[in-house]
């Protein structure tokens, strides 16, 4: 079979690479790695030139990762060559997958057939580094002209492997309030995140620190929510955090349902009392 | 212009509950969420541009939903009617049915609230041999140009591309408008045109069980300062703090 692994972040080509273990991959990246046995590099990310590069490939089996524009690129090779396409796989074995369905309320165990079109979930996979030969790749634009980058801000950090965060909703209120979170944070030396709501619609949080089915998804030791009512897209984003605390005004949330440690009051006042304590131990 | 949305017909996610070691899918149908944006997106640029907003819906046709997007202002809806679906065999129905209408934008949502794949997009825009992109928070057109800002999570980035064009939006570009009871009327004369797809996906669910994670759900009561002494007895004891 051959075997075609891209994504513009490393962690999901490891990822993809543990799939097939015996198999010899191409890997295809915008960065440099050493776990698969031929690298074609990327000067750009243009997705439409790299979903036409990798069906000109002609593979068996193209693995993504699930990063926003390795899911376009994953769809527009999948419609090239007319391959069926399955995406956020969290387990593979021989033609069975799963993933995850409804918003996060379900796993679905699906069948298929070869060739095919994967995009994975990640894993923390460490892979043995080999040989990589290395081709040079560059990319060109076509129909679809970038005309500007807007990067996120320095203050911006990795939710994805923090492990504390702490995780404000609207029920924090307004704006002014989130300070009380970000102090209480700093205190325990983790990260600020947010739900949809706060940070896409209400623009309180910056949108890369949104947390869920569609932002970020997180593993930490411990996430505290505070005032987030707990959609079931919000969820899907903290299902693999050790300990969940919710601070919520509303006893019958649905994120009473699924938190650890609950406290029915008012997540301002929590922060206050929280952090003043966190700070003298 | 011809506008054509494309939107999803599945089980409302908010009501789907676990009974058991089940899900319980028989809930009332809804558009999917963010389906309902790219409908509203479609309309607006009929309003602004003129033309037909056409929809497009495969899979479950359920007719009250149908009616509920007619009712928002889309002049007329094509339902593909299929009992089993993958995005492969979605996007070649939906390919077929509107190559003939030649559309200058086609609208999607980022993702359904069903399956969440988010490909489908770029699956049809392949078929269809039309530029895609995806996650837009924007559209603005101005000729045959259109501009788009995207939101990728990590970053922004604005782009630019000729139409005709395929565009996924994120629910944050609009607020869909709930229509009135007059539109809900009026949208019975509206013209849907049925039509049977039938092939065989080659993905196929075979089962869907619940994912649930255990948690302990202890509720702390207390005035603040105590209940906070409490937990932070009980994350020491975790091992987390």
């Amino acid at each position: 079979m051959k075997i075609i692994a891209y994504s513009e972040d490393i962690d999901y080509i490891k990822t993809a690479v543990s799939y097939f273990p015996n198999e010899y991959v191409v890997g295809i990246s915008n960065k440099t790695t050493k776990v698969v046995d031929e690298l074609h590099l990327l000067d750009d990310v243009n997705e439409e030139f790299i979903a036409n590069y990798i069906a000109s490939l002609k593979p068996d089996v193209v693995v993504t990762g699930s990063t926003k524009r390795d899911k376009t690129v994953a769809g527009a090779v999948a419609g090239l060559l007319r391959y069926p396409i399955i995406t956020d796989v969290i387990d593979l074995s021989g033609n069975k997958a799963k993933r995850i369905v409804y918003s996060g309320m379900g796993i679905a165990e699906i069948e298929f057939s070869y060739p095919v079109v994967l995009t994975v979930s990640k894993k923390n996979i460490e892979i043995k580094e080999k040989e990589s030969k290395i081709i040079q790749v560059k990319t060109e634009m076509r129909r679809v002209r970038r005309v500007e980058i807007k990067s996120k801000g320095e203050s911006s950090v990795d939710l994805s492997s923090a492990q504390i965060i702490v995780s404000v909703g609207r029920g924090i209120g307004n704006k002014e309030n989130i300070k009380y979170a970000e102090e209480l944070a700093k205190a325990l030396g983790g990260a600020l995140g947010g739900s949809r709501p706060v940070t896409a619609e209400l623009g309180w949080l910056p949108e890369d620190r949104q947390i869920g089915l569609s932002g970020n998804k997180v593993k930490p030791k411990l996430y505290i929510a505070l005032g987030i009512s707990g959609q079931p897209q919000h969820l899907a984003g903290i299902k693999d955090a050790k300990i969940i605390v919710a601070v919520n005004k509303d006893k019958s949330a649905p994120i009473v349902e699924n938190a650890d440690y609950i406290i029915i009051g008012d997540a301002i006042e929590f922060c206050k009392a929280m952090t003043e304590k966190v700070k003298k131990k | 212009m011809n506008i054509v949305t494309c939107f999803k017909i599945v089980p409302d996610d908010t009501l789907i509950k676990i009974v058991g070691d089940k899900l319980d899918l028989n809930v009332p149908p809804k558009i999917s969420t963010y389906d309902k944006n790219a409908i509203e997106e479609g309309i607006r640029i009929k309003e602004k541009y003129g033309g037909k907003a056409i929809g497009v819906t495969a899979g479950n046709t359920d007719r009250k939903s149908i009616r509920e997007a007619l009712a928002m202002g889309l002049d007329e809806v094509i339902a593909i009617n299929m009992k089993e679906q993958d995005v492969m065999t979605t996007a070649e129905a939906i390919a077929e049915t509107i190559s003939s209408i030649k559309p200058d934008i086609i609208l999607t949502g980022e993702a359904t609230t069903d399956s969440s794949t988010s490909v489908f997009s770029s699956y049809l825009a392949s078929l269809l041999n039309y530029p895609v992109v995806t996650y837009a928070k924007s559209i603005s057109i101005e000729g045959n140009k259109v501009r788009v800002e995207r939101n990728l999570t990590t970053f922004q980035e604005i782009v630019e591309t000729d139409l005709p064009s395929i565009i996924s939006v994120v629910g944050e570009i609009n607020t869909p408008r709930i229509p009135s009871v007059k539109q809900i009327l009026e949208s019975s004369k509206k013209p849907v045109k049925n039509i049977d797809y039938n092939k065989q996906p080659r993905v196929k669910i075979v089962n869907v069980s619940p994912y649930v994670i255990i948690r302990k759900k202890i509720v702390i009561e207390g005035k603040m300062e105590e209940a906070v002494d409490k937990l932070l007895n009980y994350l020491s004891q975790e091992g987390v703090l």
